[in-house]
Parts: structure tokens; sequence; C-alpha cells
């Protein structure tokens, strides 16, 4: 099912963020969103994560419990290790046998190329490796929807290459409903399949692009 | 080779740092000892040679032993207490806003009153050897208790919100992102009330007739005159209250090499 943005209304103070807006996000693809910084862009994902509310109207299709979020800094628990803070992420109740999760986290560290690493604490770690964490956490919570607010900004251009080609890789091998926010135009066409570009407050789609 | 040049040079600064320490607790000794000489007393300053040499008299008393093993009991009885309910409570008030608004004021109102009314208030209700311990617990909850509410306030709201995207239970995000947060307030709450609870226990002691205690052993030195064992006692005191001390901060500094590279426990 697709998710449908309905009459949307949200307003900070007096400064009206989304007047009116609808919007459909295709499902299993991943639309990227550009626009001018501070225009709205993260908001819409805190609103379709639940972390915010609207003040009116409705975004429908979205399993509050299914949601991952890629954000724009990997938000680690910094006294757990990278296999605990991917442990973190697991519901107790969802646990068959013991020990049954770490082949997931297993498979999914050697993934993103942090096989080695998965007993260090995030502070042992570069900044991109931290992402990469931050992204096989994504990946791994069963998820319909993920999210993502300018997840390679923070990082160097060679990095972002890898981190990008990383990420296609394992969109590739599990194919999930994406909203990918950034200011950066080669990020978005590199990963999206759908563009949309927002205007400034109060936002409004400009234009629409379909990739492939 | 460079390995155990800068071995060496870590062991030497160490050793340097430790002869610091020793040369000014000389100093101060020194100090003292002129001004015992000067005052030429024993009555009003004894001298630290009288004073040691009456904390090896008392140490031939099993009855000595008796009174510091007592008193131990009702400082760490009155801190324990007063830590474990700190952190619970202080957990809940931090995370439950009308909580913290019912116990606030009963927080703040123990806060502001005399340590001296206190004690004679609950010297009224209670067994004698019991008022340190209860008045040790009245006057160190509140320091934990602020500590960890304020240890619950400040943890990252950005950890928070990766918690309630993922749907983590509630359990989980208290032992995997409140406590962390709130270890180095708590830790330091604990190191507060030790050396509170040391002071509190011991005018509770002398105050509310508690025995065997260090505290009446203090007072009949004080009205027998016997002022070298006063300042014995004192001396037994500082020590105490030092190995403790020296001995918490050991134990949190080995729990610290367990967490890893954890900055904040």
């Amino acid at each position: 099912m697709s998710i449908i943005i309905k009459e949307l209304y949200k307003k900070y103070g007096e400064v009206v963020i989304f007047e009116n807006f609808n919007l459909v996000f295709k499902k299993n693809k991943i639309t990227g969103i550009l626009g001018p910084s501070g225009s709205g862009k993260t908001t819409l994902l805190n609103l379709c994560s639940g972390l915010e509310q609207p003040d009116s109207g409705m975004i429908e299709g979205i399993n509050p419990q299914a949601i991952s979020y890629i954000f724009q800094e990997p938000r680690l628990l910094p006294w757990r290790t990278v296999r605990e803070n991917l442990r973190f992420v697991f519901k107790e109740k969802s646990i068959k046998k013991p020990g049954s999760h770490d082949l997931d986290i297993d498979a999914m560290l050697e993934l993103v190329g942090l096989a080695t690493v998965g007993d260090h604490y995030p502070q042992e770690l570069s900044g991109g490796m931290r992402q990469r964490v931050s992204i096989a956490r994504a990946f791994l919570y069963p998820s319909e929807l993920l999210l993502m607010d300018e997840p390679f900004s923070s990082l160097d251009c060679a990095l972002k290459n890898r981190l990008i080609e990383d990420f296609s890789k394992i969109w590739e091998q599990d194919k999930r409903t994406v909203i990918f926010v950034s200011h950066n135009e080669d990020e978005i066409r590199r990963l999206a399949q759908e563009v949309l570009t927002f205007s400034d407050k109060p936002v409004q789609l400009l234009k629409k692009e379909i990739l492939g | 080779m460079k390995i155990s040049t800068f071995l060496e040079n870590k062991r030497n600064k160490a050793t340097k740092k430790i002869i610091g320490k020793i040369g000014v607790a000389l100093f101060w000794v020194l100090l003292w000892a002129l001004a015992a000489w000067w005052v030429d007393s024993p009555l009003v300053l004894p001298s630290p040679l009288t004073t040691l040499a009456g904390v090896i008299t008392l140490a031939g008393d099993f009855e000595f032993f008796v009174s510091i093993g007592i008193t131990l009991l009702r400082v760490f009885g009155g801190v324990f207490i007063s830590v474990l309910l700190g952190l619970l409570l202080g957990l809940a008030g931090g995370l439950n806003k009308p909580f913290y608004e019912i116990m606030n004021p009963f927080v703040s109102t123990i806060k502001s009153l005399p340590v001296v009314s206190v004690i004679i208030l609950i010297n009224l209700w209670i067994a004698s050897g019991l008022v340190p311990l209860v008045v040790t617990f009245l006057i160190c909850f509140p320091v934990t208790w602020t500590n960890v509410v304020q240890g619950v306030r400040t943890t990252d709201k950005k950890l928070l919100q990766m918690a309630k995207i993922y749907n983590v239970e509630q359990s989980r995000i208290i032992r995997d992102i409140y406590l962390p947060s709130i270890k180095p307030y708590a830790v330091s709450a604990l190191m507060n009330a030790i050396g509170l609870g040391w002071k509190v226990t011991v005018t509770a002691e002398v105050l509310a007739n508690a025995l065997p205690s260090i505290g009446m052993n203090l007072y009949y030195s004080k009205i027998y005159l016997e002022t070298d064992l006063l300042f014995s006692w004192t001396l037994v005191i500082v020590i105490c209250s030092l190995a403790i001390e020296k001995i918490t901060l050991y134990v949190i500094g080995n729990n610290r090499k367990g967490d890893g590279q954890c900055p904040l426990s």
C-alpha cells in the first residue's frame, strides 16, 4: 500500500510549514525529496514517523510499528558495542531461541563491511563506519517504511560514494519503501527512483521526476 | 624501546605525584606539631605523635573495632538506602512529572531542615541506635534524588527518539539509555552521600547517645577532658572516611574499565 498524505496542515508558532498539502509515496520505491534547508523536509519525516503530530490532515498507509529511520547522525548508544546496538532494536518477545538474532546481525555486519568490528564501541569507529551501523540497524529492524534524513551529509565524498553503493546493495536485497530527504541533488539522483522538489515554506511540490 | 620509555615516564610521573602528596601531608603534620609544641599543653592541643599513640592504644581494645564497625554499618546502611531509593524515586521523578511535583516539596523541605533539628526530632520517635541511620538517610536522600532527576532530564533526547522509532520497550530504554546516562550523576551523588554520611552519622551518634559508636567515644573523650583521645578518634574518622572514599573510587574505576570505552558511565 502506498503512503498517502491528505490535506496536511502543520505550523510552528506563526510559521506555516504545510498547508493543505497532498502527496503519495509509492510502495517499495525510493523517493527522494529535494528542497532548500529549513523548508520542512525533516518535519515531513517526523510527521510520517510519529515523532510529531500534524495540526490537521491525515497520513495513511503507515504502520507505526514498522518504521526504520536513518538520522543525519548515527544515534548509537555510546556505552554499547556495535553488536549490542543492533540487538537493541530487536524485541525480546520476538526472540525465538538464544542467539538466533546474532545470525542476522552477523550477516548484516558482513554486508555493510563491518564484520570485524562487531565488538567495538561506536567511538572506536570512524564517522562512516558509525553511519553504516545505523544503516545496518535500519535494515535489521523489520520495517515497511525507511526514512532517511540527510544520512550522508556529514561524510566526505569518497565515503559518501561507498555508503551509497552499500545502501543500494542492501536495498536491492530487501526492497522497502524509502523516503530520502537531502539538499544534495547528486545523492538523491543516485539513489531515488522518484524525485520530488519542494518549495520553501509553506511547502509546495514544485517538480516530480520519475528516474527509473 | 619506545613503549618501555613511555611506561617509565608514566611511572616516574606517578611516583613524583605520590611524593608530592606525601610532602604536602608532612607539611601540615609538621605545622600541627609546631603548634602543639608552641601551645605546650596536650589538654588543649595534643601533638601528632601523642594522637597516633592514642590510636595505637585504642586499637588494643576490642571495643574500638566494635565501635568502628557499628558506625560503619550506620554510615553504609544510611547511604545504601538513600542511594537505592534516590535512584528508584529519582528515575520515577525524572520520567513522570506529576510524581516529581509530589516529591519535590518533600525533598526540598528535608533539604532545608537543620541537621540538629532532624536528629533531635527523630530521636523522639525511634530508638537511639537507629537514629544515625535514619538521619543519614534523610540527609543523603535529597542529594541522590536531585542528582538522579537531573541525570534523567539530561539524557540524550536523540537516543530516546531513536528508541521510540524502533518501538523499544520502556524497560530496555531504562536499562540501556537512562541508567547509563544517569550513572555519572549517581556516582557523584554516591560520593557526596558517603562524605556527608560520615559527618551526619557521627553527629547523630553524639546527639542521640547511640551506643556503641565512634560518636559516643568522641563525646566521652570530651567530657572526661581526654583531648588526646578526642584527636585519636577524629584521626580514626578521617582515616576511615578517606579509605572508604578511595575504595569506592577504585571499585567505580574498575566498573568503568568493564564498560569498555563508555565516556559517560
